[in-house]
């Protein structure tokens, strides 16, 4: 039977949260700040990673362009637990992952650009 | 930008319209609020609307009778509402089966759209009103008589489509 899309990207989070030890919670999202598809813990509201993500990458990309920094290519927010990373997959759609602070940045960039090439495949 | 002062009359608009539209179309375009985020706040909205009308001891009497369509039940709540709120000059709900309604706004009578009143330059939609409804509704009904289905609206043509879950 034909995976749904809903199958596919799930698959494709899955498999960086797979290969990247730390990648704690991931969800792809529409610009407009609504979930697409996710694998969040029951403890967070999958609502307001829609929103926040796309209202971090929104803000973060007109503050690229106001002050003059070029494109955006990801926005990280570094917390005492660990860290926040968005990145966008298409005009359309943006990845949020939440992730460790015991993680390796090199591995998890690497990891996260295959993982939106995959992504903009499928969308 | 629009031409304000047409809108302003053609949509009969006070000056509290004026500046939500305004204010949530600034927002809009500075990137910190896209329809993820109003859907989150105007459950807020919705829980301060309610106070209000509590206080003001205003509020509405859940007038089903058996026989009642859920169409009919939530057309005179959102009649209330819009009575109350003046969002829109002309809309209409319809039952679409038996457990689901549409509720339909004519996009250049809605008096507080952050794009069509406040000029937002942005992608998608920044509609409050479904959102807004959906809480409310159910605030007064003090059960969940209404579910958003759409995530926001659907453009139409200059018709704003938004499809609700009905359970009365």
């Amino acid at each position: 039977m034909a995976q749904t899309l809903s199958d596919q990207l799930n698959v494709v989070l899955y498999n960086f949260e797979r290969n990247v030890p730390h990648v704690e919670a991931t969800a792809i999202v529409s610009t407009d700040g609504l979930v697409i598809a996710s694998r969040l813990p029951d403890q967070v509201e999958e609502d307001r990673v829609g929103a926040m993500g796309a209202a971090i990458l929104s803000i973060s990309s007109r503050s690229g362009e106001e002050l003059a920094r070029g494109g955006m290519r990801r926005v990280l927010i570094e917390g005492d637990l660990g860290y926040i990373l968005i990145r966008s997959i298409s005009e359309d759609a943006i990845l949020v992952a939440l992730v460790g602070k015991e993680v390796r940045l090199g591995m998890l960039f690497y990891e996260c650009k295959k993982c939106i090439e995959k992504l903009s495949e499928i969308l | 930008m629009p031409d304000l002062k047409q809108i302003i009359l053609d949509r009969d608009l006070n000056p509290y319209h004026s500046f939500f539209a305004a204010f949530f179309a600034g927002l809009g375009e500075l990137g910190m609020l896209n329809q993820g985020s109003i859907n989150i706040v105007a459950k807020r909205a919705a829980d301060y609307l309610y106070a209000y009308l509590d206080a003001k001891q205003i509020l509405p009497e859940m007038s089903a009778v058996p026989g009642d369509t859920p169409a009919a039940v939530i057309k005179n709540l959102v009649l209330y509402v819009n009575k109350i709120l003046s969002l829109v000059g002309e809309y209409d709900l319809q039952q679409t089966n038996d457990d689901q309604v549409v509720l339909l706004i004519t996009g250049n009578t809605c008096r507080i759209c952050p794009k069509g009143v406040g000029g937002a330059a942005v992608k998608g939609t920044l509609c409050p009103i479904p959102s807004l409804l959906e809480n409310l509704l159910n605030r007064i009904a003090n059960r969940d008589i209404v579910q958003l289905i759409t995530s926001g609206i659907e453009k139409d043509g200059g018709i704003c489509k938004a499809y609700f879950k009905t359970s009365l």
